[in-house]
């Protein structure tokens, strides 16, 4: 009885141990691409001997930064571990907090509403990443590193055909359209946009529209594009201004012409800790954030998102071109 | 075994266990206090929590989505989700259970499907639905009808296997043709293994209906959603307690089902 159950015991041991080295096989191979990186303008002494744990939200545009601070990182001459593709904006802060990942980037508008519980917006970008950039520090002890001028924020975006049919470019077309065709105006929105006092209500408002709630269809993020290019649910819907998806779904954003959404920019941010240890980490990373533009993000993220290349390649290419890299 | 019952001397209460309530001085009432512990528990989370909502600081946002009237609109959707996902699992489950017991052959095929249905992870079968279809209401539906088969297919197999074939073969005795066998005997028969499977549909219905959130399907998922994404604890804590609280009342109302569905003699 004994030994039968230590066979099994040892039995599930070598399995599980196979399992283990198999993933762990994986894990190497992939990040061998990743960390052979030789320094162009980044200095290649920056970091020598500093492990850096580098973390990313889940959708394309941050597994695109994510992939672009390893290889700059790595290019400074630190150990990098790749912790990128976490599920959700709060489990990557709360990544960083508790020290599972020494850095990831997020979006000052995030920073504001979402993790530093604000309710109403600023909408000056400086002033929105000062707020932001101080209340973290002081409160949660994180440092925000500078910004990229980049502007990832909200647009209700309609097909080219839509568009070109209709006559709507501009959120104020919109408006009109609402207003002539009240029945006919649909729309698809994320529940998180629904929900922001820089959404959905406040959008309305500041154009003077009113659609009513069964019209509006709550759905993830990724559906509003497929649903939009189908148009069977609704023919607005609400975007991010540098996805990828739409160049590649030929959609329309429309111009925000009253200003009503704030410009959110994107930074890295580290622990206090961190950048007292390794202040190297945000100095490495700041010529990156300077040439994020809103249409370099916009076209990288194309890439990933409609042509269907690998977020590393993309950041390796891009880095290359910038000669950040050799 | 029935050599050594002397059925002139066992009392017929004996015939499904001594469970069956007597009449005179054992007999049970259809209703006890015991009914009342759920509804009273739901009742005072519901009304803790409101109260709550009502008086505590909240956020802009929570304010703005925790209405009352946007709650309820919620609730409604969601109990017309739960209660189309179980409508629907009864109707596909419990004829192919009844088929599957006359016909061993297809038994195998049909707890395949149903073992799929569950297997497969809930939200990839929602998005595997909504991809291949639309988004909405039915698409979820149909998606979480797939995912709560098989508990109301199995009770369904089990139900009928269960029942003792002597009963079956008095029921023919007595010249009933084998639908009035099913129908009368062993359908009633199986009623309790039935309805405790179609509650655990109903409820894994309503714990699985939020994340049908992102093909638009309504219900409390929405503010669920909406308060993990936007960090509202207070929203999150109270759409998650009003899911909970549904949950436990649905199944609450189904046990009072299953007992009025049951006959009275294996009450």
């Amino acid at each position: 009885m004994i030994r039968g159950r230590r066979k099994h015991i040892a039995a599930v041991a070598a399995a599980v141990g196979l399992v283990t080295t198999a993933m762990s096989g994986c894990g190497l191979g992939e990040k061998d691409e990743t960390t052979d990186v030789e320094a162009g303008s980044v200095d290649p002494t920056a970091l020598e001997g500093v492990t850096v744990k580098v973390g990313s939200k889940d959708f394309d545009e941050q597994l695109i930064i994510g992939q672009l601070t390893l290889q700059m990182l790595s290019a400074a001459g630190a150990d990098v571990v790749d912790e990128t593709n976490i599920q959700g904006t709060n489990a990557s802060r709360q990544a960083l907090v508790t020290g599972a990942i020494d850095v990831y980037w997020d979006y000052t508008g995030t920073g504001w509403i979402n993790h530093l519980g604000h309710d109403n917006p600023i909408p000056d970008t400086q002033k929105l990443y000062e707020a932001v950039r101080d209340e973290d520090l002081e409160e949660n002890g994180l440092v925000w590193g500078k910004y990229a001028p980049m502007n990832n924020t909200y647009a209700l975006a309609v097909t080219k055909e839509f568009s070109e049919e209709n006559d709507v470019t501009t959120s104020s077309d919109m408006a009109e359209f609402v207003q002539q065709n009240p029945d006919e105006a649909t729309v698809c929105l994320e529940s998180e946009f629904a929900g922001r006092p820089d959404g959905w209500d406040g959008f309305q408002q500041a154009y003077g529209m009113e659609i009513p709630d069964s019209n509006l269809t709550e759905v993830g993020t990724g559906v509003v594009y497929t649903e939009l290019d189908k148009g069977d649910t609704c023919n607005f819907g609400e975007v991010f201004t540098t996805d990828g998806r739409i160049a590649a779904l030929d959609l329309v954003p429309l111009e925000d012409d009253k200003s009503f959404f704030p410009i959110y920019a994107v930074c890295p941010i580290v622990t206090e800790e961190t950048d007292a240890e390794n202040p190297e980490i945000l100095e490495v990373l700041a010529p990156l954030a300077e040439t994020l533009t809103t249409e370099t993000m916009t076209e990288l993220n194309a890439q990933v998102s409609a042509e269907g290349l690998k977020p590393e390649d993309v950041a390796h290419d891009y880095l290359q071109e910038q000669g950040f890299i050799e | 075994m029935s050599t050594m019952v002397d059925p002139s001397v066992s009392p017929p209460t004996q015939i499904d266990g001594g469970r069956r309530p007597t009449t005179g001085s054992g007999r049970r009432h259809f209703f006890t206090w015991r009914d009342l512990v759920i509804p009273l528990v739901v009742a005072i989370a519901v009304g803790a929590e409101v109260y709550y909502l009502n008086t505590a600081k909240l956020s802009q946002i929570v304010e703005s989505q925790m209405t009352f009237d946007r709650i309820s609109d919620s609730t409604i959707e969601h109990v017309k989700l739960a209660f189309a996902v179980t409508a629907l699992v009864l109707v596909a489950s419990i004829p192919v259970g009844i088929a599957v017991t006359r016909v061993r052959l297809l038994e195998p095929f049909a707890l395949l499907i149903a073992n799929a249905g569950q297997a497969v992870p809930s939200i990839g079968l929602v998005a595997i639905v909504a991809l291949v279809w639309e988004i909405g209401f039915w698409p979820v539906v149909i998606s979480l009808t797939l995912f709560a088969v098989l508990p109301v297919l199995r009770n369904t197999i089990v139900g009928l296997d269960q029942i003792d074939p002597d009963i079956k073969d008095a029921a023919r005795g007595m010249g009933m043709s084998p639908a009035g066998v099913l129908f009368r005997v062993e359908l009633p028969l199986a009623v309790p293994v039935i309805a405790a499977g179609a509650r655990t549909a109903l409820v894994l219905a309503v714990a699985t209906i939020p994340i049908g959130y992102f093909i638009g399907a309504g219900g409390l998922g929405d503010q669920l959603m909406q308060g993990i994404k936007l960090s509202r604890n207070q929203q999150m804590f109270a759409a998650a307690l009003f899911v909970a609280c549904l949950a436990l009342i649905l199944d609450w109302l189904g046990g009072i089902v299953e007992r009025v569905l049951t006959p009275a003699g294996i009450r």
